[in-house]
């Protein structure tokens, strides 16, 4: 069976939601595997995400690059459904 | 023979009422789905919440028309054509129209595959409709050729969401039928700005209750989500 396309509240779900599931913190390889995407897109995601204020990029000691959600990207999560059911029931 | 609109209380309160009821209806559902178009910048809820932000500002602005002709009439003032002319016809057809078209491209914008260049001028062309419109209005000074484009911009709308809905799910949902009894009825309740009452005010009245009904309706399933 053929896979639906996400749309791109989907894919942001999808994007935060592995960052919440490593406890808020997770490096950029792991996080495109797991988010399913083309490098492309997945840049093109993460630099939607950072602007908008979602997630946040922390450089540890080590100089090792995370990605941690913000109050924003936790906002998201909780309405998330709320989101989806009021796009269903406008249709828009 | 009497003139037609002399201030009568009761028709001045229920305009009144009506207006207060929709207009407060407008800007809740507007100001209610702030918060879910912050997180998402999602372009249907874009359009779908200035709908009412302008069809807000349009009930206003028929208020004030109303008023001013009640007014007139009544105390036999002096008003400027200019400006008496400029606050039905250009405001009214302005808001309205961009209200009808916002609602439109709502519920398109997704099936009409539209390239995300021409995204960002759509807000700019529903202006210019919306001022040529009004524009044709203030010039003809007519609020039937007002009401008569606002009728023709309905049906052209009213045809493009059927022959979409239908080329894609052969449905029509309740939904639409909602917004389009209430576009119908923002039509009737220009018929208030008429040189002649074409409407009895019962009658309007009438259409005025059931108005209120379309938009609580749509006012509850916001309330659901928000």
């Amino acid at each position: 069976m053929m896979k639906r396309k996400r749309d791109r509240l989907e894919v942001i779900y999808d994007i935060l939601k592995i960052i919440r599931h490593y406890n808020n913190s997770i490096k950029p390889t792991p996080l495109l595997r797991y988010s399913n995407l083309s490098s492309q897109s997945f840049s093109e995601y993460i630099s939607e995400l950072l602007d908008k204020g979602f997630i946040k990029e922390i450089i540890d000691e080590k100089g090792r690059k995370f990605f941690t959600l913000t109050d924003k990207g936790f906002e998201y999560l909780e309405k998330y459904k709320l989101i989806i059911g009021f796009i269903d029931e406008f249709e828009l | 023979m009497p003139p037609f609109h002399l201030i009568d209380p009761t028709r001045l309160a229920v305009e009144l009422v009506y207006t207060l009821i929709v207009v407060f209806l407008c800007f809740t559902i507007y100001y209610k789905t702030r918060e879910i178009f912050g997180l998402t910048k999602h372009e249907g809820i874009k359009y779908f919440r200035i709908t009412f932000l302008f069809f807000g500002l349009a009930y206003i602005s028929r208020f004030i028309s109303v008023l001013l002709k009640l007014m007139v009439v009544t105390f036999d003032i002096y008003f400027p054509i200019h400006i008496f002319g400029i606050f039905p016809l250009v405001f009214i057809g302005y808001f309205s129209t961009m209200a009808i078209l916002s609602l439109t491209y709502s519920i398109l914008w997704k099936k009409l595959h539209i390239k995300h260049t021409f995204l960002k001028h759509t807000f700019l062309l529903f202006n210019v409709i919306a001022v040529l419109i009004s524009g044709i209005a203030f010039y003809s000074r007519s609020a039937f050729i007002l009401t008569l484009a606002q009728a023709i911009l309905l049906i052209f709308t009213s045809i493009i969401i059927v022959h979409y809905i239908f080329s894609n799910s052969r449905k029509i949902s309740r939904l639409y039928i909602l917004y389009i009894l209430f576009f119908l009825f923002w039509i009737i309740n220009l018929f208030a700005l008429s040189p002649r009452r074409l409407l009895p005010f019962e009658i309007q009245t009438v259409f005025q209750v059931i108005s209120i009904a379309v938009i609580g309706i749509i006012y509850y399933k916001v309330a659901k989500w928000t």
